[in-house]
């Protein structure tokens, strides 16, 4: 009850705008739970978002919240990180917004290994604009831009980090909010990149892929014995179809984005630290 | 003596031809002589024409000059190209082999097999523009000293046996040229001052104006012609503890600039037009949002990917109207290079004091010459702030508060007790999505009250230059590099007897009201010059003071030239003389 309690500190008192039985609210849920274990000061958190349903999320969260543009809340996070390494950053975004519009930037943030936790919320379908295909909509499902069935194959969100390089990567489900929880923990905990896609329910727009008993029937918890540090093995068990592997796939330690700008600089500064009368000499 | 000599070294890319150029550059600057240069790029990464012409001269300068007083071409190819462009008593140096149609009287000509002296006696065709150096040493009457004592600065770091290569080269170039080269021109190397100048890139001066102003945060992609900001700045900025990122895209670089300057930091993105044509939707953003941003634009030939190499000044409406919506965004031209390093500094002033975006335009040709700057131009410090909250505030933050002033006091991420949202979406005073008429109307106003506020600000104030005689009925208004052949033609039509006055404004948005306005209750004639095809900023002025105005417009990927300037003043000059005695005959 306690625990409950100062999880709900890290709610910002605005109501979401989430249909009722959207799976999102576990999402938020786990997360201000995952906060409230960390016992994270809210005024070190920074929360962005691109846009969408998931994308709304930062309002609902007392922390430093910034709603951006569809598709880029990654490389903005990417920013915010740069300028203040001692924020903990968190990217939210959902299925349309991170591997359509935003999808050209995953890989290049996994690569930089940025100490970002991007919560990549899967319903498999766009729900904001009521109902067209996703880039997870499963090949040849009717939705109201597909009428006679969607030409694409659906892009395994998890399969893709791993094949980007994160150095973290873990699949949770949004009905499963305590095992959710730890995975967001660990994404935090976790030095550099951490992709964790979640899977959720649209309860308006998607009632057939992400149905929420079709997922409950093909979960399964990876197998204990699974090396987290190999990365093939991972792809292999990411990509499995029959199931739905969900826990750490992929955690590797590769130095992170700020690591790597203090080595930059430490390298520039034995060139010669640069003051402007340092600076004017090259144009004399 | 000839007070300033106006000097081209072309040939093929590859063969040294800069160097040759930069060189002078670099020992005129030392004299403390002004300048200003031009170069052309070929299209082609290796090979193909290139030219730097280089005007050095006593007085100040802000154009690289018309007619050639010196031409050293390397090649029949460049003397083909480049002949016509030299003065009628001109002095032409070329490679020995070369042919010249015709032989005309008054114009020396001197001979030199360059490549075959490079390769005989030093043994490296690499080394020929060394040998050419030499050659103009003798020429132009520079003391041996001076090139000796540069090159070995420069070669210093590569080694003693490269250095004495080239001292070799030097040498040999020199020796030729005193045996077989009687000098027969009266072309020599203008006096200097005591005053040693800076000599930099307008690119370069963009970069070092970002870090005076204490910019650390640099997001980019690369992109001609631009991409040299983010490599002096790759180098420079981690010596200062600044980060530079190169990213995916231009959408990623501005986004990042969005990031890190909400997080506080002073960011910046250098682009040309393709670039900024992506970053369009995220400067709305920053618009909505209030987060201070200063973006770069050094403008290329356009539309599309257009004439990379080429300048143009087409990406004005671009800059000015890009981005869906009602977007706020305050727009900037530096004129030359000094200004590249002022405006760019002071655009972060404004951004971070009004919380907004600021385009910065140049031009390819502004990028890329080298020109002289005096030192003491180049120290400043930041002359504003981000009004930020202090920390501890109760209750939820509202980031954009209703206030008196323009602006709401920030909190930096990091702030007790400053937790609140920053939207693309339109909201309330907390950041809280709002879509009533009176919300999105108040802060629409709020918005744009700070161009107001801009306008009249201290910091905005004196941004025009003006020129010529500010009684003359035509008056010229024109924007960024193309300042330096108005200033030119100016004097030009004034020797003729036409008094021209001009205004140069380098705040674009938002306009300079009170100066433009003044301006134009003056004059009966207004000539707009700029290098784009519709006349962009003749067509803001037109629909914001409605006035008629005299285009002239070019699209040829190089700047204007000051003959076609003058051609323009002489017809507006013959057209007020019809009139005036017309005036005259009536009333006869």
């Amino acid at each position: 009850m306690e625990e409950q309690d100062r999880s709900c500190t890290y709610l910002s008192g605005v109501c979401p705008v989430w249909c009722p039985g959207c799976g999102y609210y576990g999402i938020l849920s786990a997360l201000v739970e995952a906060f409230a274990d960390l016992n994270l000061p809210t005024k070190e958190l920074a929360l962005i978002s691109g846009i969408g349903c998931s994308s709304r999320l930062p309002y609902f969260v007392k922390a430093y919240g910034f709603h951006s543009l569809h598709g880029r809340g990654l490389p903005i996070a990417q920013g915010v990180k740069t300028a203040n390494p001692d924020l903990t950053v968190i990217a939210v975004g959902g299925d349309g917004d991170g591997l359509a519009i935003g999808g050209g930037h995953l890989p290049h943030i996994a690569r930089n290994n940025a100490d970002i936790t991007y919560l990549l919320f899967n319903n498999a379908i766009y729900g904001m604009t009521k109902g067209q295909f996703s880039p997870t909509t499963v090949l040849y499902d009717i939705t109201k831009t597909s009428p006679f069935g969607l030409p694409g194959e659906a892009i395994n969100p998890s399969a893709l980090a791993l094949v980007y390089g994160a150095t973290f990567v873990a699949r949770g489900f949004s009905v499963r909010k305590e095992h959710l929880r730890d995975l967001i923990i660990q994404g935090i905990q976790h030095p550099g990149f951490a992709f964790i896609e979640i899977l959720a329910s649209c309860s308006s727009f998607n009632t057939t892929d992400m149905n929420v008993a079709r997922i409950i029937q093909n979960i399964e918890l990876l197998p204990e014995k699974h090396d987290r540090e190999d990365r093939i093995a991972a792809l292999r068990l990411a990509s499995e179809e029959k199931k739905i592997y969900l826990g750490v796939f992929h955690r590797s330690r590769r130095p992170t984005l700020e690591e790597k700008y203090q080595e930059m600089e430490r390298k520039a500064i034995k060139k010669g630290a640069a003051t402007s009368a340092d600076l004017l000499e090259e144009f004399a | 003596m000839y007070p300033e000599l106006i000097l081209r070294i072309a040939g093929e890319s590859g063969e040294g031809v800069i160097t040759i150029g930069e060189t002078l550059c670099r020992i005129a600057a030392r004299e403390g002589l002004h300048i200003v240069t031009f170069r052309t790029f070929p299209a082609e990464i290796k090979g193909g024409p290139c030219m730097i012409q280089v005007r050095l001269s006593e007085k100040n300068i802000s154009y690289h000059g018309e007619k050639l007083d010196f031409l050293v071409c390397l090649n029949q190819e460049a003397l083909d190209e480049n002949l016509p462009d030299l003065k009628e008593h001109g002095v032409l140096l070329c490679e020995a082999e070369c042919d010249l149609a015709e032989e005309r009287p008054g114009r020396a000509v001197y001979k030199v097999p360059f490549e075959r002296i490079a390769t005989r006696e030093i043994g490296s065709r690499i080394s020929k523009n060394i040998v050419v150096l030499g050659t103009l040493c003798h020429l132009l009457g520079l003391p041996r000293k001076t090139i000796e004592g540069f090159l070995s600065e420069k070669f210093a770091r590569k080694g003693k046996t490269v250095l004495d290569h080239n001292l070799a080269a030097l040498q040999k170039g020199l020796d030729f040229a005193q045996r077989h080269l009687a000098k027969k021109d009266p072309y020599k190397f203008p006096n200097g001052s005591e005053q040693k100048k800076l000599l930099m890139t307008g690119n370069e001066a963009i970069a070092l104006g970002a870090t005076a102003a204490g910019m650390r945060y640099f997001f980019g992609y690369p992109i001609t012609p631009a991409s040299e900001i983010m490599e002096w700045l790759a180098v420079h900025l981690p010596q200062m503890g600044g980060k530079v990122l190169q990213t995916e895209d231009e959408i990623s670089a501005i986004c990042g600039v969005a990031g890190a300057s909400w997080a506080g930091g002073k960011a910046m993105t250098a682009t040309s037009g393709p670039g900024l044509s992506l970053m369009s939707e995220t400067i709305g953003l920053l618009s909505m949002a209030e987060i201070p941003a200063v973006i770069v634009d050094s403008q290329r030939g356009g539309p599309s990917t257009g004439m990379p190499t080429k300048t143009e000044q087409s990406d004005l409406f671009l800059a000015l109207y890009g981005s869906h919506g009602d977007t706020t965004r305050v727009v900037m031209a530096p004129t030359s290079v000094p200004d590249c390093f002022g405006v760019t500094a002071l655009a972060f002033d404004l951004a971070e004091k009004y919380q907004l975006p600021v385009i910065v335009l140049v031009d390819q040709a502004l990028s890329a010459r080298l020109e002289t700057v005096d030192p003491q131009l180049v120290e400043r410090l930041p002359a504003s702030s981000r009004l930020c909250a202090q920390p501890g505030a109760k209750g939820p933050f509202a980031r954009y508060q209703l206030t008196e002033s323009v602006v709401s006091p920030a909190a930096l991420p990091g702030t007790d007790g400053g937790e609140h949202m920053v939207t693309g979406m339109e909201h309330d005073e907390l950041g809280n999505f709002a879509c009533d008429e009176e919300t999105h109307t108040a802060m629409t106003v709020k918005r744009f009250r700070k161009l107001n506020a801009i306008e009249s600000d201290t910091l905005t104030q004196g941004l025009c230059t003006r020129l010529g005689d500010e009684n003359a009925e035509i008056g010229i208004v024109t924007w960024g590099s193309s300042a330096g052949p108005v200033e030119e033609a100016i004097a030009v039509a004034k020797s003729s007897g036409i008094s021209v006055q001009a205004i140069i404004p380098k705040i674009l948005n938002p306009l300079p009201h009170q100066e433009l306005k003044a301006f134009f209750g003056k004059v009966k004639r207004v000539i707009v010059p700029e290098l784009n095809f519709v006349g962009q900023l003749a067509s803001l002025l037109r629909s914001t003071y409605r006035i008629p105005t005299i285009g002239l417009t070019k699209v040829k990927g190089v700047p204007l030239d000051p003959r076609e300037i003058v051609g323009k003043i002489v017809e507006a000059a013959e057209t007020l003389n019809v009139r005036s005695m017309k005036r005259y005959g009536r009333a006869g």
